[in-house]
């Protein structure tokens, strides 16, 4: 056995060795665990909607008692359009069409029938999908139509009623497995068409079709007909211009803003992270003092050792490397047990996310494996540089 | 490393006293490899200061401590190492064994650093000195005299070009001294090496070219 090793382990405190690694294992696994934590959960808040642009808001007139009972119309005329489309903030602006016609629909996954009901369609100008144009796409006469589900409609599915008929869950990759059947009857024309769905989106609480279908199918089945919209979709250049605010407050309009809520909802997850980030930082930090005092302890009582070896042709790096190797040994086994329990940790949690959102990505372990490294490296270095200090100081004679 | 030189050396307790009649402090002193010198003093002279000053363990001194042309004050820590682990052995007076260790092992740890010497050799000298039965004995267990023996061996397992023996048989009785100036001096003369023995009265008997009184 190394000699210099059975002479310096002399004194070396068992218990205060495995505090230091308990209380630096927590310290590390409430850190890693609350970075992980964020980065895998902070998704489901922030997942853009990749069918819509981003800055954008639905605006429509306020549904109150007064204007249910007065009959005050809840749509917009083409004044207010205009007048809107002249503002300031506004980059664009289009409106949403719905279908004048009645449409019947079946939806079904694998060949199991899952919904069926007389429903509408709702298109709005091409320019605010943001699809490659080759999938949203019409052709007047085409019987495949491409469709925009919104994604509580998934949502449902794969809670209420994938899991009660064994059915596969859907995530945004599985779209294909849809199938979804229009009937469409008015004017003397009764037709079925396919619909072709090429995702959800958790933005528009519609079903979206092309605005060539809308246009062409509105014209074919109810040609009469012809109302005004409720619901208009403006694209802003800053979301956060206060004027926007100011004019919809003015014209008695309202926001859909369920972004804000997204917002709100990540502002306190990042809190909450944070929180726990700064305790296990705090433990981590008080678990790297008792280590530090543990090894001046032994430092301490083996000073006349040290010493010794210093004198008869020892140089202080190596008599620091026993103190320094075992402080590295401690650090590396916290790490990868750190890792080792949190990945275990994240197996469970992700389970649940993954029932709860089946749309997210899998992510990894890269922001734990990250910030594992670092604050090891960090403590590390740091330990070194304190007990190569200290020998110094035995070197220097100052203790 | 051919000259040990003390360019008026003064340890800096000594600065205030005005009797101070000595052949080494405020002096020009010059020790030459291959030559075997006694430093002879009563207790509280400095003895064991000026060891500590060639090896660098201490620096309280005005004056300059030269190795050939390099005054010692300029050494860094790689320089002082270097030194101690082959330039000057040292065999100190309060011995710095380790009481946890062997005597075998207090041998071996300094061995090691440049595996100077072989077991066998080790071990023929712990036998010629009388305690080739205590290899394997702690030295907490072994009297003084005992330890002071092992330390003789120790400062000898290192290449070096000075030897200093700060008083080594305080505790020896005169057959043993006689082996263990026999043995340093063989390897001394060996090595080439130069040897400064100090005492306070009872001293190798051995034949110095120089006596200096501190």
């Amino acid at each position: 056995m190394n000699l210099v090793w059975k002479l310096l382990r002399q004194h070396i405190s068992v218990p205060q060795f495995i505090g230091f690694f308990f209380a630096n294992l927590f310290g590390m696994l409430i850190v890693l665990f609350g970075f992980q934590f964020y980065h895998d959960v902070l998704p489901v808040f922030t997942a853009d909607d990749s069918f819509m642009k981003a800055d954008y808001l639905i605006i429509s007139k306020k549904i109150g008692t007064a204007s249910t009972i007065s009959g005050r119309t809840n749509t917009f005329d083409n004044s207010e359009i205009d007048d809107l489309s002249g503002q300031k903030f506004v980059t664009k602006a289009g409106k949403f069409t719905s279908t004048e016609y009645k449409v019947d629909a079946n939806m079904g996954v694998n060949g199991t029938n899952v919904l069926n009901s007389e429903l509408f369609f709702e298109s709005v100008p091409d320019n605010f999908v943001d699809v490659p144009l080759k999938d949203w796409h019409y052709k007047a006469g085409e019987k495949v139509v491409p469709i925009i589900l919104p994604r509580t409609y998934i949502t449902m599915y794969n809670f209420g009623f994938a899991q009660s008929h064994s059915l596969p869950k859907i995530s945004d990759g599985l779209v294909g497995m849809i199938d979804f059947n229009i009937f469409i009857h008015g004017n003397g024309h009764q037709e079925h068409y396919k619909g072709k769905v090429i995702g959800f989106s958790s933005r528009l609480n519609t079903i979206l079709v092309p605005q060539a279908f809308m246009d062409w199918s509105n014209n074919y089945y109810a040609p009469n007909s012809k109302s005004d919209p409720n619901r208009l979709i403006v694209e802003v250049g800053n979301p956060a211009d206060e004027n926007i605010t100011k004019y919809i407050d003015k014209k008695g309009y309202e926001v859909e803003d369920d972004k804000l809520d997204a917002e709100k909802t990540t502002y306190f997850l990042k809190m909450m992270v944070s929180m726990v980030m700064v305790v296990g930082l705090v433990i981590s930090i008080l678990s790297f003092y008792i280590l530090m005092l543990s090894i001046y302890l032994l430092v301490q009582k083996n000073s006349s050792k040290l010493e010794n070896l210093l004198l008869i042709g020892y140089s202080p790096g190596k008599v620091a490397w026993p103190y320094q190797l075992l402080t590295i040994c401690l650090n590396i086994s916290v790490l990868i047990i750190a890792w080792i329990i949190l990945y275990f940790i994240r197996g469970y949690y992700m389970g649940v996310i993954e029932t709860l959102f089946p749309e997210i990505e899998d992510g990894s372990m890269v922001p734990a494996v990250v910030v594992g490294f670092i604050l090891f490296l960090v403590v590390t270095v740091m330990n070194q540089f304190a007990i190569r200090r200290k020998i110094m100081r035995i070197w220097w004679r100052k203790d | 490393m051919k000259t040990i030189n003390l360019n008026s050396v003064l340890p800096q307790v000594f600065a205030q006293r005005s009797d101070l009649n000595s052949e080494i402090w405020k002096q020009e002193v010059t020790f030459e490899k291959g030559h075997l010198y006694l430093i002879e003093a009563d207790s509280g002279m400095g003895k064991s200061t000026f060891c500590s000053y060639i090896i660098g363990y201490r620096h309280d001194y005005s004056g300059n401590v030269t190795f050939d042309t390099q005054v010692t004050a300029d050494f860094k820590v790689r320089d002082w190492v270097e030194v101690r682990k082959s330039h000057i052995s040292h065999l100190f007076q309060e011995l710095r064994l380790f009481p946890e260790l062997s005597a075998f092992e207090n041998v071996e740890i300094k061995n090691k650093i440049t595996g100077f010497k072989s077991r066998e050799q080790i071990v023929e000298w712990f036998d010629m000195l009388g305690i080739g039965d205590k290899l394997d004995a702690k030295i907490g267990r072994m009297s003084f005299g005992q330890q002071q023996r092992v330390a003789m061996i120790r400062a000898l397992v290192q290449p070096f070009d000075f030897i200093l023996a700060d008083e080594p048989i305080s505790h020896l009785d005169d057959t043993n001294s006689q082996i263990m100036g026999e043995i340093m001096m063989t390897e001394a003369q060996r090595q080439g090496a130069g040897v400064i023995v100090t005492s306070i009265g009872k001293h190798m008997d051995l034949s110095y070219e120089k006596t200096y009184r501190l």
